[in-house]
């Protein structure tokens, strides 16, 4: 730390520095209000009682929640059938390779061109190990799992604002970070200016852990050296023989580091759902809508676009055009009906429920969420900078970058994560663009990370969230108003009608939601349907 | 052990020391907390342009579509074409501030951000892209919204 940063610390600036580090649990509880970090409700399998004689359910939708309502009644003896909109199972659940074809709304098609056993994740791509839920359909499905890699040291970190334009590596950031607040803290401990708050006895206890934490030296000091350097990693590593003396790096200079926002990031890896360990399916998260699919085959009907659900005291009717087929109609019938239809699609359809139900399903906006694969001609990030897996965090409208988490050391081409954007500005305005201009201001915002971008790229596929025709935008977005005023009422049954899917729980985009939501759903359905019967 | 919590003055100061930082650094690093790692680390522009045309195609186009034709999935984004709704500028006025299903409220007042903040568009915003789309697209509508009149829409609500 330069001399000039590390005099005359008034009590405001260190303060200041720890509001930024405290900010965690203030964090937390902002993330539980919205529903974040809600710890999975799943409780292991779901025991249903024995559907009573002859008892049918209408599952509308083949999304994870579809798919886990109708797996799971299935099981109990219901009769079920399930419509859905797209020629697959899955939903949101889904993986694009080479080979596939699709169309989004405004009629523009794109064919994805990536090498076989080269993929990307249109939708949800991880698993965090405490969604029990998914993990467990997985495992009873015989969906194989592997390391997601959530956090790499090795990543950057990139402002366009921040040390010329030049990526820092996490590595680094966190130790810089972590060592300046660790010196400033020591430096207010020994000035005394925390005898109010620390006893003598503690303060002891106190320093001795800043060195360890923040990595300084005997002097409680963040600079270069041994202990700086085997955090921030080495201006020239050790190695063996005549070359293997190391040479320390230097580190960031405070006020660098604190006016590059990069720091902002650092929090990532620690929050609840992106704690390591992570996991993907192998071969793409759609693997588990195809395997559902597969235990399901007789009882989805595809292509069935909904236009009308019917409820009387008797059962529900939907209805339904066959796009596969003219578009012909036809109406399917049964005693309950599961609905997981998304709200954005949903909210369109006629559905006779009661007003607090309608007005919850009318709340809810969606996220314009967007993401871009890549595919280039060589895994550089793996070659020429031991990126392997992670994700590299950056102020440009892309947001991110992620490498692959699987086949580390393959030959031949690979498959980036080139932007996964969620913020509304960058997010309406990338949606807005053709699929060709996506991918080409994905490589044109990459290359400011990674030169080899330019000379690298082979070709690429764009999926906007809004212009997917089953879902029509990302996952529900509620704030605190809306889900205090209709959050109960969208989850209620209404006569025989009951939702599920992400947008029916406190984790919103996660399909933790989707499956804990199905499986609160069909536990009501299963009491209504026993209460029923033995009336 | 004798715990000390942190005393009020001092927590007072740390809360003021908070504010200060939101104050001093711009974009999303501004709330010095993130819910999920897609809130990522961008410093995310406002949108700033008044000319209906760029925000009609930065903004609306994404749903909407070139030329305002709408589009037909599993559900539909109503075209801006040949649809009755745009005769009344007051209702087109109080959708875009307000949001109406999917589509999300864009005034300040219902604005819902994630993963950054919202767009928002002002009032003079919200005049311009009316009035671009009632007179394009084949729209020929002749009774102009001003902003003045957006915002006393604006005021009606709540």
């Amino acid at each position: 730390m330069s001399e000039k940063s590390g005099t005359a610390l008034s009590r405001r600036q260190l303060l200041t520095m720890i509001g930024v580090s405290a900010g965690a649990t203030a964090m937390y509880q902002a993330m539980h209000s919205l529903g974040f970090a809600a710890e999975s409700k799943f409780q292991g399998p779901i025991r249903l009682s024995a559907a009573p004689k002859g008892a049918s359910v209408l599952v509308l939708g083949a999304g994870i929640a579809g798919l886990v309502a109708a797996y799971e009644l299935r099981n109990a003896g219901y009769q079920v059938q399930v419509l859905e909109y797209n020629p697959r199972a899955g939903g949101r659940n889904w993986t694009l390779r080479g080979g596939d074809r699709y169309t989004e709304l405004g009629g523009e098609t794109q064919e994805c061109r990536f090498d076989p056993g080269l993929y990307i994740n249109p939708g949800p791509w991880r698993l965090p190990y405490h969604h029990r839920g998914m993990l467990s359909y997985c495992k009873r499905l015989g969906v194989a799992l592997e390391p997601f890699v959530q956090i790499n040291y090795n990543a950057y970190l990139h402002s366009r604002k921040a040390f010329g334009g030049k990526p820092q590596r996490l590595r680094a950031v966190q130790a810089d970070y972590d060592g300046h607040v660790a010196e400033l803290l020591a430096k207010a401990t020994r000035n005394h200016a925390l005898d109010a708050e620390v006893t003598a006895e503690d303060q002891a206890i106190l320093l001795s852990s800043l060195r360890s934490s923040g990595a300084l030296d005997s002097n409680y000091r963040f600079v270069k050296g041994a202990d700086s350097s085997e955090r921030r990693g080495f201006e020239r590593d050790p190695g063996g023989g005549l070359s293997a003396r190391p040479a320390f790096s230097e580190p960031i200079a405070l006020s660098d580091l604190l006016r590059s926002g990069l720091w902002a990031a650092l929090s990532f890896g620690a929050l609840y759902d992106m704690q390591t360990t992570m996991f993907q399916p192998v071969g793409g998260m759609g693997q588990v809508g195809q395997a559902f699919a597969r235990e399901l085959a007789p009882l989805i009907r595809y292509n069935a676009k909904v236009v009308d659900i019917h409820q009387d005291e008797r059962g529900v009717s939907a209805t339904f055009e066959d796009i596969s087929a003219g578009s012909s109609r036809q109406t399917l019938r049964a005693d309950w009906c599961v609905c997981t239809i998304p709200l954005s699609i949903l909210s369109q359809i006629p559905m006779n429920v009661g007003a607090s139900m309608a007005r919850a399903i009318a709340a809810v906006p969606y996220c314009t969420g967007l993401k871009v694969g890549l595919q280039f001609k060589r895994r550089f990030w793996e070659e020429d900078e031991q990126i392997y897996g992670g994700i590299t965090y950056t102020d440009l409208p892309i947001g991110q970058i992620s490498y692959p988490s699987s086949r580390f050391f393959a030959d031949g081409k690979g498959v980036l994560l080139g932007a996964y954007i969620w913020d509304m500005r960058n997010s309406m305005d990338f949606t807005s663009m053709t699929p060709a201009e996506r991918v080409s201001k994905a490589v044109e915002y990459g290359s400011q990370i990674h030169p080899q971008y330019p000379k690298e790229f082979d070709n690429g596929i764009a999926v906007a969230w809004h212009r997917v025709p089953s879902a029509m935008g990302c996952f529900g977005l509620w704030s605190d108003a809306t889900r205090a005023e209709h959050y109960d009422n969208l989850c209620a049954f209404d006569g025989r009608i009951v939702l599920a899917g992400e947008h029916a729980s406190y984790m919103p985009a996660w399909q933790e939601g989707a499956v804990t939501s199905a499986l609160d759903a069909i536990d009501r359905l299963q009491e209504r349907a026993a209460a029923g019967a033995a009336a | 052990m004798n715990k000390k919590r942190l005393a009020p003055p001092a927590a007072a100061v740390l809360c003021s020391a908070i504010a200060l930082a939101s104050i001093m650094l711009g974009g999303f690093a501004r709330e010095g907390r993130a819910r999920a790692d897609t809130a990522g680390i961008l410093d995310s522009e406002p949108f700033t342009s008044t000319d209906g045309r760029q925000i009609y195609e930065h903004v609306c186009r994404g749903c909407h579509m070139a030329n305002g034709v709408g589009a037909i999935g599993a559900g539909r984004f109503p075209a801006l074409t040949k649809n009755p709704a745009l005769g009344s500028r007051q209702y087109m006025a109080l959708t875009i501030l307000m949001g109406k299903r999917n589509m999300p409220a864009f005034g300040a007042k219902y604005a819902i951000g994630f993963g950054g903040p919202p767009v928002i568009l002002n009032e003079a915003q919200i005049a311009a892209v009316i009035n671009y789309v009632r007179t394009n697209f084949g729209n020929h509508y002749t009774d102009p919204i001003t902003a003045a009149q957006v915002g006393a829409l604006d005021q009606g609500t709540h």
